[in-house]
């Protein structure tokens, strides 16, 4: 065990400071052909005319490829978790967001691709977008998504993710005072320094190679499976050197896309996103909309929260439906909270499909429910580590769901913070630990809800 | 692909000679080149400056000339307002390629404003040689910036200030452009001149701040009289029109210690 | 056309504008300096010019007939890496390495031009560098290091045969 301990070196390391790291765009293949795409203008069309004649006959042009040419357009990349497929891998008939691929162009140079582009003829018909999930819920608003304007398939059909505890309505008449706050951090683009790149070959016994940036090979391999209904088998995927992810290259489309270029040409095909459309086009972390009332006493046990979640899914589900569910879990934090009304929707608006993003659905939740706490110690007067440490997890607290914490790290982490910190501590905050609420720290509103820890 | 045709003089009197309305004029590259990579700019006709002997700083007393295509980092030794506002341009790769003609002839930026030196040249009263329709003419940066895409600038002149000011609002990155920044220089003769960059256009004189250059407070209320401001990526118009005053009333404060 | 890279003189026939990058990367198979922006924006592209830090992007390469350029593959090999591409790699300022590059290129004119193991000056030559991988202070710790002298000469991470590979960095810093 010689490793334990040791500073290892970074098995890559010499490798990048070398520069003989290898990633997707500095792999040569003989003939490769440069990809281009062409994407929605406006955030909201119906399409109802393509032509692709003009581009198709360019020269230099070895393909063309639409929604016509994808042998399944519909996949849904988290089908297995239960989230039904809602978005062509190339838009059909509507496009929904600012930046859709519409078709995809494989040609000798990049000028000729992109000429090829703007020879392709598009009629659409505008509609009205929505892009205020807040506004999704009016009656006059645009409809985004046929399946309406928000996600409707949790399990049992439920139209959101809903968590009920105790009483809201007791917890709220038996309050001190209501403490509000509405937080809503915005879409972040991930800004990975390599762009999304994808090189395909295909290989003379009919077998694709797919050299891929994706953070996930044997899902980007299923995806690529599904979209052209080929056995796995069929497909070598190479890959594992990626130039940052963060979460932005677990729903790469481009392999699929230049898999079907390079069928129909007959050559290898690459596709390198530009800057701009890693700005514009690329899929982001989630813009949230989070409403929080709590009920609290003077003293500052929090009794109860009613709490609104809209998650800005962009214009399709992609891995939303999951993130939410995550969210719901960890929205009341570190902390246990007898009666909750806790409601959570996955809104569809016309903007470019939010995805995953470093511990997505959970940070969002984690910025409102610390900034709220922090609110209320304001608003009550009372310490903020005192606060946290007084409604903090203990063993046998049981989470919004019911499950018993067997060992929450809640009291020592807030209380090597405060020692950092150099802020003191009354005695019993300072003393305080993690074992099950007994005294002081088990009042009668919180017996209800013990659970227990050895129950695993 | 047609690839523009690019013309390389190799002297000043060539360059002049070849160029043209309408050529794409290329100092060091930094703002044209993207623009054509990216195939949002696709001229017929490009003319590069490179080997066309248009760079250098002389003096000639208290005259200072800047050649056209003089890279932006060897105006960081020279006086306030022109140092500072030079050393506050991109990074140091940049400004050793990015030029003073470059800069001063930026067109307007979509997302941002271009030209940062077009401010600290106006404050010190700079005078431009450049040629086009009509032949050479020198005249001041103020009547050359709006005809600037039709000319071809050669070089920049301006007297030493007794002293001078620059207060820019801090970019958040270097890769970003300057929202706003106030120029300031005070002359031998004790005139004082303000101009403003990052507003529509091109950078501008504040003559409403400067008949009140005496009273900081008071200059810094009327400046804006002067000024359209622009939404872009970098700023609203109205974060603009709030950051003004402040950044008036920094350099008159700073040009008082300057001197 | 002529460049001499890494000391080895290319000939090459391409329109005078096409960007320093475009002729590495595609024409000469050079592919450690990236595409990451192809504005001047990241920093990724960054080479050496006759020995000053400059992005391949943003040079027409007729601006640069006949420069010397260097690459990251000039600096130092995997047998024999520079004393600043071993500050890198022992303090682990690359992580997914695409910035490497024009990092450790720029930070090898800085050292080239005089400079010091001062932060804010190391802060100023990396300024228009964009890494979103480390948070950047392992990469300035790196180079302070470097600056610093505190880096052996040459290092060698591949085992002779017969020997066996070292499991830790050897005075790597905890």
């Amino acid at each position: 065990m010689k490793a334990v301990g040791a500073r290892l070196p970074r098995y890559d390391g010499v490798a990048h400071v070398t520069g003989r790291t290898m990633y997707v765009d500095d792999i040569r293949v003989p003939g490769t052909l440069w990809t281009k795409a062409l994407r929605s203008p406006v955030d909201h069309a119906d399409i109802t005319g393509l032509d692709v004649s003009k581009a198709e006959s360019m020269k230099g042009v070895h393909a063309v490829v639409t929604w016509k040419d994808v042998p399944l357009l519909e996949y849904g990349h988290l089908s297995g978790l239960g989230i039904p497929a809602d978005e062509p891998l190339l838009a059909k008939d509507v496009a929904r967001y600012k930046g859709q691929p519409i078709a995809v162009v494989a040609a000798e140079d990049e000028e000729t691709a992109q000429a090829a582009v703007e020879a392709i003829g598009l009629d659409l018909t505008e509609r009205p977008a929505l892009v205020d999930v807040r506004q999704a819920f009016n009656s006059d608003a645009p409809t985004v998504h046929h399946w309406g304007n928000w996600y409707p398939h949790f399990e049992g059909e439920m139209d959101r993710r809903q968590i009920r505890k105790g009483s809201i309505a007791e917890a709220f008449e038996q309050a001190d005072l209501i403490v509000q706050g509405v937080y809503r951090p915005a879409a972040i683009e991930h800004v990975p320094i390599e762009t999304q790149v994808c090189q395909v070959v295909p290989e003379a016994d009919g077998r694709l190679t797919i050299y891929s940036c994706t953070q996930a090979l044997y899902f980007s391999m299923g995806v690529v499976a599904a979209h052209l209904e080929v056995p796995l088998n069929k497909l070598k995927f190479v890959g594992g050197t990626v130039g940052g992810g963060f979460g932005g290259k677990v729903d790469t489309a481009t392999e699929t896309m230049c898999s079907l270029l390079a069928l129909k040409a007959g050559r290898p095909v690459k596709w390198r996103w530009t800057r701009e459309e890693e700005f514009l086009c690329s899929s982001t972390r989630a813009p949230w909309h989070m409403e929080i009332a709590d009920a609290v006493t003077t003293d500052g046990w929090i009794l109860g929260r009613k709490m609104l979640t809209l998650h800005d899914s962009g214009a399709y589900a992609r891995f939303s439906p999951y993130g939410l569910t995550k969210h719901s879990f960890h929205h009341t934090g570190a902390y246990t909270i007898p009666n909750l009304e806790f409601d959570g929707y996955v809104v569809f608006t016309n903007r470019v499909p939010t995805t995953a993003m470093r511990g997505f659905g959970v940070t969002s939740v984690s910025f409102a429910v610390e900034s709220h706490m922090s609110r209320i110690a304001l608003e009550l007067g009372i310490d903020p580590f005192e606060i946290r440490l007084r409604n903090a997890n203990r063993k046998g607290d049981t989470s919004p769901n019911g499950i018993a914490y067997t060992d929450p790290s809640t009291i020592p982490t807030i209380q090597a913070v405060a020692d950092e910190l150099g802020h003191e501590l009354s005695a019993d905050y300072r003393t305080a630990t993690s074992e099950p609420r007994t005294g002081e720290w088990l009042p009668e509103h919180l017996v209800g809800q013990l659970g227990n820890p050895e129950a695993h | 692909m047609t690839a523009p045709d690019v013309l390389q003089p190799s002297s000043p009197e060539e360059a002049v000679s070849l160029f043209e309305a309408g050529v794409t004029v290329i100092g060091g590259g930094t703002i044209v080149v993207p623009e054509l990579t990216s195939g949002r700019l696709r001229p017929e006709k490009a003319m590069l400056l490179t080997g066309a002997g248009l760079a250098g700083i002389t003096r000639d007393g208290t005259r200072i000339t800047i050649g056209a295509t003089t890279p932006v980092s060897e105006l960081v030794s020279l006086p306030a307002p022109v140092g500072p506002c030079a050393a506050n341009v991109a990074d140091m790769e940049i400004r050793a390629q990015g030029t003073l003609g470059g800069n001063l002839c930026a067109g307007e930026g979509i997302e941002a404003p271009r030209g940062d030196l077009q401010g600290a040249m106006l404050a010190v009263g700079a005078t431009v040689r450049s040629v086009g329709a009509g032949g050479e003419t020198t005249e001041p940066l103020e009547d050359f910036l709006p005809n600037r895409k039709d000319r071809l600038l050669l070089d920049v002149s301006f007297e030493e200030p007794a002293a001078g000011a620059y207060a820019p609002l801090i970019r958040p990155h270097a890769h970003d452009y300057t929202a706003l920044a106030v120029s300031a220089a005070r002359a031998a003769d004790g005139t004082v001149r303000l101009a403003v960059s990052g507003v529509a256009g091109h950078a501008v004189r504040l003559p409403s701040a400067e008949a009140k250059a005496s009273d900081a407070e008071a200059a810094s209320d009327a400046a804006a009289t002067d000024v359209t401001f622009a939404d872009d990526a970098l700023a609203s118009a109205w974060y603009r029109n709030r950051t003004l005053p402040v950044l008036v009333r920094r350099a008159l404060t700073q040009l008082q210690e300057d001197s | 056309m002529k460049l001499t890279i890494n000391g080895v003189e290319r000939s090459f026939d391409t329109p005078p504008l096409t960007t320093l990058l475009h002729v590495l990367r595609e024409e000469l198979g050079i592919t450690s300096p990236k595409a990451g922006c192809q504005q001047g924006g990241c920093g990724s592209c960054t080479i050496l010019v006759d020995g000053a830090p400059r992005r391949a992007c943003l040079l027409p390469v007729a601006a640069i007939d006949g420069a010397e350029i260097t690459t990251l593959e000039g600096l130092g090999t995997p047998e024999a890496l520079s004393p600043l591409q071993t500050a890198f790699h022992e303090h682990y300022a690359a992580q997914c390495g695409f910035c490497t590059s024009g990092m450790v290129l720029a930070a090898h004119g800085y050292l080239e031009a005089g400079g010091t193991p001062e932060r804010e000056s190391i802060q100023e030559a990396l300024a228009g560098h964009v890494c979103r991988c480390t948070g950047y202070v392992k990469i300035i710790n790196a180079v302070a290091a470097a600056a610093g002298g505190e880096i052996e000469a040459t290092q060698r991470w591949l085992p002779q045969p017969g020997e066996e590979a070292p499991v830790g960095i050897p005075g790597a810093p905890a």
